[in-house]
């Protein structure tokens, strides 16, 4: 595979991506600030003494709304890009995305049961009740993957095409579950659902976004560390072996990881799809497959992705709001496309 | 310029909003539920909403205002772009972490309960007729409201007398395809009963059924909801993709009628005693119009 742009020039590019990214998040919604309120606003906000007069609508727009929001996009899109690519280094083979150890349909489980079953034990505190569908598609991600994992052990290896297949067959399970109770489900919890599945970064609030800052910050800081380790691995599994890699330890943080990750971003932001498969992609088209660049830069890439498809899913259709999901593969999709054809050529 | 005018425009509309919020009723309006929507209109408040949701369909002007989105997914932002003072919806209207945070922009949220019942109804109208500084107005359409209930219930008693309560099913379907049929517990039956039919389906929620168990149930009326269609479109659009129904009773009676599928959701409504009236009508063709 031929190297588009050194790994120097993809950093450089991408933190300015990723920059750009943060300021127009910040600057940009339906409300309409003027950009020196903004700047003023901003400042406030990182303590330096300004004087309020006429600065607390931009103060809490940008405070209360658009800065838990960019936040929550970082995080979400970072984290996914970053398990995209460790799961395409654990199956070696590109078309693997998160979704393959089940974490996503066990997520999507834990969030049917907790979205139908929430009007079934309709009688939990006022406090809870927000964080049930959270915390349910978290735990169902979380248990999803143990068992893919644990259906892939023998005699002490892991095999990953078990693995794989594993994933399927529970992926398979947990969507007819999700299926049965789609049928449970009355009129309103059903488009709640619907919405859930498309994701959103709608609604963030400080409260929610600290548990997936610590995870996806844990996950982006240990998996890079296994950059060589992932590298030793696209050769071969034995061949890893005779390098000196643990291989048994690494699929297990890889999968672990990647559950945690995944299992935390599916449960602030719902699913968004495409993030993971592909973004690792775009960048090993653009820089190659040596993960150590690939693991930072897919983190900058998706972050930067995700905020500029929020950014669109704000905008479009203002007062209203598009769900992020159509947003990520309708903008990715054909770009991801043209990168392909245009390698062909 | 254009900034600068958005600033002071802005800053004219916190103003304003500071001081009214203490002594005046607010002005501009965000509805986030279609039977509520339909209640500010009919009380006089149109000309105060600035934004309504996507399931406020009625009356036929609100579509020209600008759409909040579906009342389960707001955007805070989105809403505060329109320069609200209130937002009124009913308790489904969330996600909540937005309504906190258009709250703490100092809008008024008020939440207003969609249970299909008399008192509700009484208590969302006063409410609404004291917001909109038309309380004489509410309390009015209100006694209209609960006369043309009254004289339903006396029409299905009467009509009862003379004939037999008909067996219905209610048939909610997108382009004909793949109808759901009304169980209990929703909207559509209790609208059946207060008509005086008699809902063949004894499921709860609204579920596809077999065609096997829907020619068994022999419906002597059927009532469909097309959401995508209206009349004679639906109404061949559903027989053609059920080729089935031709068999019923009903249909060889060419007992087969049309509903909004707007007044299924949201409470109740000011069309809805209309409805009820056409429906009931056609549930006693004998003593249909008295």
């Amino acid at each position: 595979m031929t190297i588009l742009v050194k790994p120097r020039a993809l950093f450089v590019g991408l933190i300015l991506l990723c920059v750009l990214a943060i300021w127009l998040s910040l600057a940009l919604g339906p409300v309409s600030l003027p950009l020196f309120d903004t700047l003023r606003a901003a400042l406030r906000l990182v303590g330096v003494p300004i004087a309020p007069d006429g600065l607390e609508q931009a103060e809490l727009i940008l405070g209360q709304i658009r800065l838990p929001r960019t936040l929550l996009g970082l995080a979400v899109g970072g984290v996914l890009a970053l398990s995209g690519v460790a799961m395409q280094g654990l199956f070696r083979n590109p078309l693997a995305d998160p979704g393959l150890v089940g974490v996503s349909s066990g997520a999507a489980l834990g969030a049917a049961i907790a979205i139908v079953g929430g009007s079934v034990f309709g009688g939990l505190p006022e406090s809870f009740g927000p964080y049930l569908l959270s915390l349910c598609a978290f735990l169902g991600g979380l248990g999803v993957t143990a068992l893919v994992y644990r259906l892939g052990r023998r005699n002490g290896q892991t095999n990953v095409a078990t693995m794989l297949l594993a994933g399927i067959a529970l992926t398979a399970l947990a969507g007819s579950a999700v299926g049965l109770f789609t049928y449970l489900a009355d009129d309103a919890t059903l488009r709640t659902l619907t919405f859930w599945n498309l994701g959103s970064l709608n609604g963030a609030s400080y409260s929610r976004l600290w548990p997936l800052l610590l995870i996806s910050a844990g996950v982006a800081l240990w998996l890079p560390r296994r950059a060589k380790a992932l590298n030793a691995l696209l050769l071969g599994e034995s061949e890893a072996g005779h390098l000196g890699i643990d291989v048994e330890r690494l699929k297990r943080e890889l999968v672990f990881c990647t559950a945690l990750g995944v299992g935390a971003a599916v449960a602030a932001a719902g699913m968004i799809g495409f993030v993971g498969l592909v973004v690792p992609h775009l960048v090993r088209l653009l820089a190659g497959p040596d993960h150590r660049v690939l693991l930072p830069a897919s983190v900058l890439a998706g972050a930067s992705l995700l905020l500029f498809a929020d950014l669109v899913a704000r905008l479009a259709l203002a007062p209203a709001e598009l769900p992020i999901g159509i947003v990520t593969a309708f903008i990715g999709a054909p770009f991801f496309l043209y990168l392909l054809l245009r390698g062909r050529a | 310029m254009r900034l600068s005018t958005r600033v002071a425009a802005l800053c004219v509309g916190l103003f304003v909003s500071h001081h009214a919020a203490a002594a005046e009723l607010p002005q501009r309006w965000v509805s986030a539920g279609g039977a509520l929507s339909e209640w500010i209109s009919a009380l006089g408040g149109e000309s105060k909403l600035v934004g309504v949701d996507t399931t406020s369909q009625h009356p036929e002007s609100l579509k020209a205002l600008p759409s909040i989105g579906y009342q389960r997914q707001l955007s805070a932002e989105g809403i505060l772009s329109l320069r609200p003072q209130i937002l009124v919806g009913t308790e489904e209207v969330g996600p909540p972490p937005v309504l906190s945070q258009v709250r703490s922009a100092g809008v008024q949220v008020e939440l207003f309960s969609a249970q299909p019942d008399l008192p509700t109804l009484q208590g969302n109208l006063q409410h609404l007729g004291k917001l909109l500084g038309a309380e004489d107005q509410a309390s009015q359409v209100f006694q209209i409201y609960q006369r043309q209930l009254d004289q339903q219930k006396i029409r299905v008693t009467r009509a009862q007398l003379k004939e037999k309560s008909p067996g219905v099913l209610l048939l909610l379907g997108h382009a004909g395809g793949k109808p759901l049929i009304a169980g209990k517990d929703t909207a559509a039956d209790w609208l059946l009963q207060q008509a005086g039919g008699h809902n063949l389906a004894t499921h709860t929620g609204y579920k596809p059924f077999s065609v096997e168990s829907l020619v068994s149930l022999d419906p002597e009326m059927l009532v469909f909801a097309d959401r995508a269609l209206t009349g004679d479109a639906a109404r061949a659009a559903l027989f053609k993709e059920n080729p089935i129904l031709s068999s019923t009773r009903a249909a060889k009676d060419g007992r087969v009628m049309e509903l909004d599928p707007t007044l299924l959701v949201g409470g109740l409504g000011p069309r809805l005693p209309a409805a009820l009236e056409k429906l009931s009508d056609a549930f006693y063709p004998g003593s249909a119009g008295q």
